[in-house]
């Protein structure tokens, strides 16, 4: 484990060294840009212009220049905004819950949903629910999220108009009790969970109904047969517990898909999460903002990398004693 | 009598195919059997002959519908019991354990967990309880608590093996099942299992069902033994009889492909393959490997019934005697040159019986009578009194023309291949003689017999060979030649009186070998005739010592080696060439 | 040579008959697969001939709805939708085929490399792939394309450089495995050089592999451009599929119409159908794989 917790540092560093040296080495200069009046990315604002270069510094030695930046992300401070001339990580403090939302509600809706569908249909392989369960999910997991995101922002959103089409609340709203501020927040997050959900649950499912299936045949299972065991402990205790352990394993690349997934879907969904900022940061050009959802989105990957290693590694005893 | 515990009866697994338009696996195909209370059972079988299967369909493992037939525990019928029947039956009355205890456990469980589990399902049992009942159980397979906290991927497999055991145990079943305990062990671990279930059985009044193909542990284990064969029973009785003299002709091959430490031949496979279960052969589903199979053999399924006090599903009641000869008796009057005629008897109410595919050696000294007998039983010499029958017929005592037609089948391979063959024939002729002499066949077809005679004893076939002539050939080439001409008439049962005698030593081991894979292939019996106990031991299944023309000793070769009652087999034993090294007048072994 | 590449192991009785054998290599997924993706390909190869207009032309009035002139309508500036979605399929197909040959000329590169020479340029080109894998690629994908601007050369070759290293490591223990086979030993005993036997003995042995990859990483890659044109982060001058969605969407109140049952809609099957048709393929092939793909 102490291996692991070594690599994420290590993969933590390349990613902000990455992020460092990117945008100065690039051909095209892009950062020079910004502050030369001959080019189309000039920055005209002159407080933006002087928050911009003291925050690259890129009169200083590349050495010198390396040192503040690791100093100053260590500290939190990730520039400022270009568009809106404001630093940086009070943006991302101000985005990430949202996006922290979606992604963990579409990842558990979409476990549980894989876990027990996956388990069900490998129980009972080679029947017809299984079989439309594993086409289905083949379709699912293929489809661009922003596609199903769209379907599912028409029908539900537009035509039905059931659910609201597009930001995190209701704005400028006034919550009598707690009870009406969930259901506004809940409304406003089902049709990009829902998408997401489904962009995750199809693989999801996959695995858990390929590792339940091996598991399935396995000596001990007829042995927790033969021990006379009810149908629930043979499932659960038994064969899903074991086909669990490749699906945790997996976690962690289901964890990265699911924020990137949740970037494109909230930029569909108006959600004020982080692919918004993003979205119009690109628009901008607002480098310093598009760096720090980088360095946010990549530390978060790594981070759910780390605790699936860890969660694995509770889960299999074998495992225990390897590492 | 009260009904026995476990009443088996026709009990049939018929597996669906796995692609529509293929015939179904009929792994198990009718067995019936029963087990008292507190006895033991074991069922053997080569790998693939359904014994799993059908220890697994006992505890209705198999997919429903794939079972058919009736199963009794205790009067209750087990077959067509749905899954919510079938858990309060499984472990509480009937355990299993399984065959490869090595991946039996699962891997995320401690192995306490594990053996309480059945303990807490059906018996209740609060968790502290349980863990106490477990260590018990441990404490008797003779492990340690500290077994009780590993993890399966933890512990050896000797040590899985007797935890699956505990488990087993754990909520004191009526019937054990278990599945080839040995298999895969090293020789202590398996001395250690054996032990053990003995004791469970013995302390717990348990019955137990043994899976196994090893009979050793069969021997030590069960009481009754079931010989099952491509899903059918082949032979029942108790385990000491069919043991120690097997009647079915499977039974028979299997102790002799079985090593242990008394074998002394040299082990030879069932010639074949088991048969696909897919595609059953019809009638016997032993005939395509059975050496003694008749066309009956061929076209009815023979049932599992009563023959001499052994129940056997065998047209002929069993492996056949080949040859029985009865009260053999056979008197020389010397001429008188040299004094009073006198009358030697040289063979003195002598009785053997040479079984299908069984090799016997015949063994004692020069002047004992053994070649006396040899040509007696192939017809060259006539006996005074007694009688031979062969393949169930009597062979007339004066060599009628009805008996002609059995003694080809019965052939001589005799001690001085120079004087056996005329020196003015060529190999052709030699080897056809009996064919001509037969007329059997064309003359091409005569000649292509001898062909794949000659090849048959590892000779060349070229017309040069054919063309040459005795004095051409070597002693052990000639040899060969004599062995060609007997087998030419593809005889069931070869005398070979010391048919290696002439020969050096390396030629002796190459031509005995070839008679060894000639006779298994073939499925003949063969009387070897020998005065060497050392190479007699090396082919036999059973040694007959003969002296001053009776036979005076018989038995399977290894209690004749190992437990000789005669001692004048000793003294033969004792004479056979060993290493013996010299030492000095101190005396003395080596050290 | 592509004979050559594409032996896949086969039953011999396959071989027999043609279509028979593309079953046996692909199976019914695959094959279905396949039938999906030559449509499309058919498509991007014979836009001049299908598309009814100059995608790029002001061939109507702006936002016309579907009629007998266009028949998917026209856009917000009045170009026809039907012959930007025609010709959308080469840019989707380009990237696809762009970026999966890179991926794998990369991965053979990398994971032949390390397979055949073992020793320290096996562990630093390892240790290479494991940093690169850790990395998340979109975020990355992300920040690089924006650096650069937009282009379609940029994104084929930020999407290959980051795909790689899966592939590289299948193909590597590939390469290990027939390395220490018999007959390349002999080879090598004959004199045989790392060239030769890369290209007699070993290739044949990942060419599976090789299609394998090529499959996945077009399929991942189409996925990938869609979704970095739909950000804005795409060439503008190549219309693809994923620009046409961002340029429906841009327009306000799209969805209150009925508009985007044209506009939207259309591309958005596309791109759907073309990453099915490559995932189709994939698995269609992986299950006719022996294990080794299962090292992943």
């Amino acid at each position: 484990m102490k291996r692991r917790a070594l690599g994420f540092l290590i993969s933590l560093w390349a990613v902000l060294t990455l992020n460092f040296l990117l945008p100065r080495l690039l051909p095209g200069d892009p950062l020079a840009a910004l502050l030369d009046p001959s080019s189309s990315a000039y920055v005209f604002n002159s407080a933006t212009r002087a928050s911009l270069a003291e925050y690259y510094g890129l009169d200083r030695p590349l050495v010198q220049q390396y040192a503040d930046y690791l100093a100053g992300t260590l500290r939190g401070d990730l520039g400022q905004s270009i568009r809106l001339n404001r630093p940086v990580g009070e943006l991302l403090r101000a985005h990430l819950p949202w996006t922290l939302l979606l992604t963990l509600t579409a990842l558990s809706a979409a476990s549980l949903l894989g876990v027990l569908g996956g388990a069900e249909a490998a129980w009972r392989r080679g029947s017809a629910t299984d079989k439309a369960l594993v086409v289905s999910s083949v379709i699912a997991s293929n489809a661009p999220v922003f596609f199903t995101g769209m379907i599912l922002l028409i029908v539900f959103g537009a035509r039905l108009d059931w659910l609201p089409l597009a930001g995190g609340r209701t704005a400028f709203a006034r919550y009598g009790t707690p009870w009406e501020a969930a259901r506004d927040y809940a409304a406003h997050l089902a049709l990009p969970a829902v998408t997401l959900t489904l962009a995750l649950v199809g693989s999801k499912f996959l695995l858990v109904r390929n590792s339940m299936i091996g598991v399935l045949g396995e000596d001990y299972m007829l042995v927790a047969r033969a021990k006379g065991l009810s149908t629930g402990r043979l499932k659960r205790h038994h064969a899903l517990r074991n086909a669990l352990i490749p699906f945790v394993h997996h976690l962690a690349a289901h964890a990265g898909f699911a924020l990137t997934g949740a970037l494109f879907i909230e930029t569909l969904f108006n959600y004020p999460g982080m692919g918004r900022l993003v979205f119009e940061s690109v628009v901008a050009r607002d480098y310093p903002v598009i760096q720090g959802v980088f360095v946010v989105v990549s530390a978060l990957v790594l981070g759910a990398n780390l605790l699936a290693d860890w969660l694995s590694y509770r889960l299999d005893p074998r495992r225990r004693e390897a590492l | 009598m009260s009904a026995p515990l476990l009443n088996v009866h026709d009990l049939r697994v018929i597996f669906a195919p796995a692609a529509p338009g293929q015939p179904p696996a009929r792994v198990v195909d009718g067995v019936s059997f029963a087990l008292d209370a507190g006895d033991s059972l074991a069922i053997v079988g080569e790998t693939g002959s359904g014994k799993t299967t059908l220890a697994r369909a006992l505890l209705g493992l198999h997919p429903a519908g794939s079972v058919s037939g009736s199963v009794q525990l205790g009067g209750q019928e087990l077959v067509g019991l749905d899954e919510g029947r079938w858990r309060p039956l499984r472990w509480q009355r009937i355990a299993l354990a399984v065959q490869n205890a090595g991946t039996a456990f699962d891997p995320v469980y401690r192995m306490g967990e594990q053996i309480g589990e059945p303990l807490r399902e059906h018996r209740g049992l609060s968790s502290a309880e349980a863990t106490a009942r477990a260590a018990a159980l441990v404490a008797q397979v003779g492990l340690t608590e500290r077994h009780l906290r590993a993890y399966p991927h933890q512990l050896s497999g000797g040590e899985k093996q007797r935890l699956m055991l505990a488990m087993a145990l754990s909520c004191d079943p009526e019937l054990l099942i278990v599945d080839e305990p040995t298999s895969g062990q090293d020789m202590l671990a398996r001395a250690q299992v054996i032990a053990l279930l003995r004791a469970i059985c013995a302390q717990r009044g348990t019955a137990l069902l043994l899976i196994s193909h090893d009979l050793a542990a069969v021997s030590q284990l069960a009481g009754q033994v079931a010989v099952l064969y491509a899903g059918k029973l082949a032979e029942v009785g108790a385990t000491r009889d069919v043991l120690s003299a097997p009647r079915h002709p499977y039974t028979w091959g299997l102790l002799s492909a079985y090593p242990d430490m008394s074998t002394a031949r040299d082990l030879s496979g069932i010639r074949g393959q088991m048969p696909d279960p897919t595609h059953p052969p019809t009638g016997c589903r032993f005939h395509p490997r059975c050496t003694q199979a008749v066309d009956e053999c061929r076209r009815v399924e023979p049932p599992l019934q009563l023959h001499n006090g052994r129940r056997l599903a065998c047209h002929l009641g069993g492996l056949r005697a080949l040859l029985r000869a009865e009260g053999l008796r056979k008197t020389f009057t010397t001429n008188g040159h040299l004094g009073p005629a006198q009358n030697v008897e040289a063979v003195r109410n002598v009785s053997l019986e040479v079984y299908e595919g069984e090799v016997v050696g015949l063994v004692g000294e020069t002047g004992s009578g053994k070649s006396t007998l040899g040509r007696l039983l192939v017809g060259l010499l006539d006996p005074e009194s007694g009688s031979i029958v062969f393949e169930g017929n009597p062979l007339a005592l004066n060599n009628g023309s009805a008996s002609r037609h059995l003694r080809r089948r019965i052939q001589l391979i005799p001690q001085d291949p120079f004087d056996s063959v005329s020196p003015y024939l060529t190999v052709c002729q030699i080897v056809r003689e009996p064919l001509d002499v037969q007329r059997a066949g064309t003359p091409a077809e005569r000649r292509e017999r001898v062909r794949e005679a000659l090849a048959a004893v590892g000779l060349p076939t070229l017309d040069a060979f054919l063309a040459r002539h005795p004095h051409e050939l070597s002693g052990g080439q000639l040899q060969r030649v004599v062995i060609a001409r007997a087998l030419v008439l593809e005889p069931k049962l070869i005398v070979a009186d010391e048919p290696v005698s002439m020969l050096d030593a390396s030629e002796q081991a190459k031509l005995i070998t070839l008679l060894e894979d000639i006779q298994n292939e073939r499925g003949m019996g063969l009387l070897l005739i020998s005065h060497d106990l050392a190479l007699v031991r090396k082919v036999a299944d059973r040694i007959l010592v003969m002296r001053d023309g009776q036979i005076i000793e018989g038995g399977p070769s290894s209690q004749v080696l190992a437990q000789p009652q005669h001692e004048y087999t000793r003294a033969l034993l004792r004479a056979a060439p060993s290493f013996d090294w010299y030492t000095t007048s101190s005396g003395g072994n080596r050290p | 040579m592509i004979r050559e590449a594409l032996r896949l192991p086969v039953a011999p009785a396959a071989a027999a008959h043609p279509p028979r054998r593309v079953r046996a290599l692909l199976g019914s997924e695959g094959v279905a697969g396949l039938l999906l993706l030559l449509i499309l390909a058919a498509l991007a190869v014979f836009a001049p001939l299908l598309a009814p207009y100059d995608p790029d032309a002001f061939s109507g009035r702006p936002l016309e709805r579907p009629g007998a002139a266009h028949r998917l309508g026209t856009n917000d500036v009045g170009q026809d939708i039907l012959s930007e979605l025609i010709y959308g399929a080469r840019i989707s197909l380009t990237v696809a085929a762009g970026a999966a040959a890179g991926t794998v000329a990369l991965a053979v590169l990398v994971g032949g490399a390390a397979g055949y020479a073992g020793g320290w340029l096996d562990l630093v080109l390892m240790r290479l792939v494991d940093m690169i894998l850790a990395l998340p690629r979109l975020p990355l994908l992300i920040l690089v394309n924006a650096l650069l601007g937009a282009g379609l050369g940029t994104m084929i070759l930020t999407i290959a450089l980051l795909s790689w290293p899966p592939a590289a490591r299948i193909i590597r223990a590939q390469v290990q495995s027939v390395r220490q086979r018999g007959y390349v030993r002999m080879a090598r005993g004959f004199g045989g050089g790392p060239l030769y036997l890369f290209a007699r003995h070993i290739l044949p042995q990942i060419a599976p592999l090789i299609v394998f990859g090529l499959v996945t990483a077009a399929g991942h890659a189409v996925a990938l451009e869609a979704g970095l044109a739909f950000l804005g982060l795409g060439d503008p001058t190549a219309k693809s599929w994923g620009l046409m969605m961002r340029h429906a969407l841009n327009l306000p109140g799209l969805l209150l119409t009925d508009r985007w049952l044209w506009w939207l809609l259309p591309p958005g099957v596309c791109v759907t159908l073309l990453v099915l048709a490559l995932a189709l393929i994939g698995i269609g092939l992986e299950s006719r794989l022996d294990t080794r793909l299962k090292q992943r």
